[in-house]
C-alpha cells in the first residue's frame, strides 16, 4: 500500500513538473499570437484575456510597415535558392567522396568549418563583395549561406551515403548507367531522407540568421525578414499589437516546417551530438 | 578512355562546392586571422602592427567588461540547461503517457529565430504591459516588479534569460535519445536490486550517457560564445556595452567604429576561446573514462 502511494505521488510530480514546463516552453508564444489580435489599449487594460473582436489591422499594418511583406519574400527567395544550390553540390560531392574517389585530406577539408562561428567571416565576406562588386546583394547572401553550410551538410550526407550498399552502383554499372546517371537515378532518389535533414536544418539557419545579412544587406527593400522585425522594433516600439503580428509572420513559416518535418529537424539539430 | 571520363565527373562534381566554400569559408577565415595583426578601417592602407592589437585588447576596459558577461553566459547557459535538460528528459524517459507532444512542445523554441524571442521578451520585460511585473503583481510579489531592461543591476540577466530558455529544449532532446540508447537490461537489473530512482540516475544513467553530457556541454559552451542576437535586439549592448557580449562588442568595433583590426582580433579570441574549451572538455572527459 504505501508503495503504491508513493508511486501515485512520485507519478504526480512527474506530470506536475512536465505541464510546468510545458507552460513555460509554450505559454510565451501564445501570448504573443493573442496580442497580435489585440489593440495597443486592450493589452495595456487587460494582458491576460482574449481579443474582444480580433483585430487583424495589426498584420495588414505590419506587412506594409517596414517592409515586412517584402523582406518575407526575399527571405523565402533566399532560403529556398541557397537550399537548391545547397543540397545539390554537397550531394555531388559526398556522392564522389564516398562512393567513387574516396580521398581523406578532401573530406577533413569540408568538416573544418563546422567548428567556425560566423562572426570570423563577416568582415573579410563583406570586402571580398565589396571587391566583387556585389554589396548589397542578395546573391552574396545565398553565397555566404552556401558556403556557411557545406561542412555540416557534408557531415550529415557523407554518413547518410556510407550506409547505402554499394551494390546499388555496381546493379547500376552492369546496367550501363555512367556514373553520372547512377548519381541522378540511383543514389540521389535514395539519399532523399538524409536529404530532408540537411534541407530542414539548412532551412533553420538561413531563415533564422540575422548577422550576416545585417553586414551585407543596406537597402531596406533588400533586406530579410529577421533585419525586417528588428527594424520594427526601432519604427513601432510602442505599438505592441504590431510588434505581436510582426513576430507571428516571421515564425509561423518556421513554425509549420517543424511540426511537419519534426523528425528530420531533431536528427539535424541533434546529429553533432549523436555522432559526435 | 573510362577512367578518362571518371576523372572529369569527379573534377566536375566536386568543383563548385570547392570553389564556393574555399571563397567564402576558407579564405574569409585566414584573412580575419590577418586582418588582427593589422591596423585598418576598411578605407585607407593597411599597415601591419604584429601583436599590437592584442596589447590593447588586453588594456581594453570595455573588452573586458563583455569578456566576463560572456563567461558568465557560458557558467549560467551550462549550469542551468544541462540539469534541467537532463531532468527533464529522464523525467520523460520514464514512460510519460503523452512523451511525444511533451518533447514537441519543449523542442519549439529551440527552431524560433533568436531575433524574434529577443524581440518577445523585450515585450514581457515591458515596464507598462510587461507580462513578468504583471504575473508578479497576479502572485502577491508586486514588491518585486522591477524595471528589467534599464535596472543595471537586473539588465544584464535580463539579456541572458531569453537565450537560456530558448535552448534548454535541444539539451531535453539530445538526453531523450541518450537516455534511449541505454540498454534497459542494466536499468532494470538495478531495479530488482532495489536501487530507487535517483540511485539509478545518479550511479548508472549518467556514466552511460557521460559522452552525450559532454557534447552538450560543448554546444552549450560554444553556443554561448557565438552569441549576438538577444543582446543586439533587446538592448544594442548597451547601456555602452553593460549587455554586450563579445560577439556584439565585435560587431560594434567592425561595423560601427569600422576598426576592422581590432575587430578581427576580437574574432580570433572568440574562435580560441571555443577551441579552448573544446579541449578541455575533451581532456576531462578522456581523463573520466580511463
Amino acid at each position: 500500500m504505501g508503495k503504491l502511494k508513493k508511486t501515485v505521488l512520485y507519478d504526480g510530480v512527474k506530470y506536475l513538473i512536465l505541464i510546468l514546463g510545458s507552460i513555460i516552453s509554450l505559454y510565451p508564444f501564445i501570448w504573443v499570437v493573442i496580442s497580435s489580435l489585440k489593440n495597443n489599449n486592450e493589452i495595456y487594460g487587460n494582458p491576460f484575456a482574449l481579443p474582444q473582436t480580433p483585430n487583424w489591422g495589426n498584420y495588414v499594418q505590419a506587412w506594409k510597415g517596414a517592409y515586412v511583406g517584402r523582406s518575407f519574400v526575399n527571405s523565402i527567395l533566399v532560403c529556398m535558392t541557397t537550399l537548391a544550390i545547397l543540397i545539390i553540390i554537397t550531394a555531388m560531392a559526398c556522392y564522389i567522396l564516398t562512393r567513387v574517389y574516396q580521398h581523406k585530406i578532401l573530406k577533413g577539408y569540408f568538416t573544418l568549418g563546422i567548428m567556425v562561428p560566423i562572426h570570423a567571416l563577416l568582415i573579410p565576406s563583406v570586402l571580398i563583395f565589396k571587391f566583387l562588386h556585389m554589396q548589397d546583394n542578395l546573391l552574396s547572401l545565398i553565397l555566404i549561406y552556401v558556403a556557411q553550410n557545406v561542412s555540416f551538410s557534408m557531415f550529415i550526407l557523407s554518413g547518410y551515403m556510407e550506409s547505402i550498399p554499394k551494390e546499388l552502383d555496381e546493379a547500376a554499372t552492369i546496367d550501363g548507367c555512367t556514373k553520372v546517371q547512377t548519381f541522378f537515378r540511383v543514389i540521389l532518389p535514395v539519399a532523399k531522407p538524409g536529404i530532408a535533414t540537411v534541407a530542414t536544418l539548412a532551412f533553420l539557419n538561413c531563415w533564422n540568421d540575422l548577422l550576416l545579412s545585417l553586414v551585407i544587406i543596406a537597402t531596406p527593400a533588400k533586406r530579410t525578414l529577421t533585419m525586417a522585425i528588428s527594424a520594427l522594433q526601432g519604427s513601432f516600439a510602442a505599438n505592441y499589437g504590431l510588434l505581436c503580428a510582426g513576430f507571428v509572420i516571421t515564425i509561423i513559416p518556421v513554425v509549420i516546417m517543424y511540426l511537419l518535418f519534426q523528425k528530420q529537424v531533431i536528427s539535424g539539430m541533434t546529429a553533432g551530438a549523436v555522432k559526435g | 578512355m573510362k577512367s578518362r571520363r571518371t576523372a572529369f565527373t569527379i573534377f566536375v562534381f566536386l568543383f563548385p562546392v570547392f570553389i564556393i566554400y574555399t571563397l567564402f569559408m576558407i579564405i574569409p577565415l585566414i584573412q580575419t586571422f590577418v586582418y588582427s595583426f593589422t591596423q585598418w578601417n576598411g578605407v585607407t592602407e593597411t599597415t601591419f602592427t604584429g601583436i599590437s592589437n592584442y596589447v590593447k585588447l588586453l588594456q581594453d576596459k570595455d573588452y573586458w567588461t563583455t569578456f566576463m558577461n560572456t563567461l558568465k553566459l557560458v557558467g549560467l547557459s551550462a549550469v542551468i540547461q544541462i540539469p534541467v535538460g537532463l531532468l527533464v528528459a529522464y523525467l520523460l524517459y520514464c514512460k510519460v503517457k503523452g512523451m511525444k507532444i511533451f518533447r514537441t512542445i519543449f523542442f519549439l523554441p529551440v527552431v524560433i529565430a533568436p531575433v524574434a524571442i529577443g524581440l518577445m521578451f523585450s515585450l514581457f520585460y515591458n515596464s507598462e504591459i510587461g507580462l513578468f511585473n504583471k504575473i508578479l503583481a497576479a502572485i502577491g510579489l508586486g514588491a518585486l516588479q522591477n524595471n528589467w531592461l534599464s535596472n543595471v543591476k537586473t539588465l544584464l540577466y535580463a539579456v541572458m534569460a531569453p537565450q537560456i530558455w530558448q535552448y534548454i529544449g535541444l539539451y531535453i532532446t539530445i538526453f531523450l535519445g541518450a537516455l534511449q540508447s541505454v540498454p534497459e537490461e542494466i536499468i532494470e537489473g538495478a531495479e530488482i536490486d532495489g536501487a530507487n530512482k535517483l540511485q539509478i540516475l545518479h550511479r548508472i544513467i549518467i556514466p552511460e550517457i557521460r559522452n552525450f553530457i559532454v557534447i552538450s556541454l560543448i554546444l552549450s559552451v560554444t553556443g554561448s560564445l557565438k552569441s549576438f542576437d538577444h543582446s543586439w535586439i533587446m538592448t544594442k549592448g548597451g547601456p555602452g556595452v553593460r549587455s554586450a557580449y563579445l560577439g556584439v562588442y565585435m560587431y560594434k568595433t567592425s561595423f560601427v567604429n569600422s576598426d576592422f583590426g581590432k575587430g578581427s582580433t576580437i574574432t580570433v579570441t572568440i574562435v580560441l576561446l571555443s577551441l579552448l574549451f573544446t579541449i578541455l572538455l575533451n581532456i576531462i572527459n578522456n581523463k573520466y573514462s580511463d
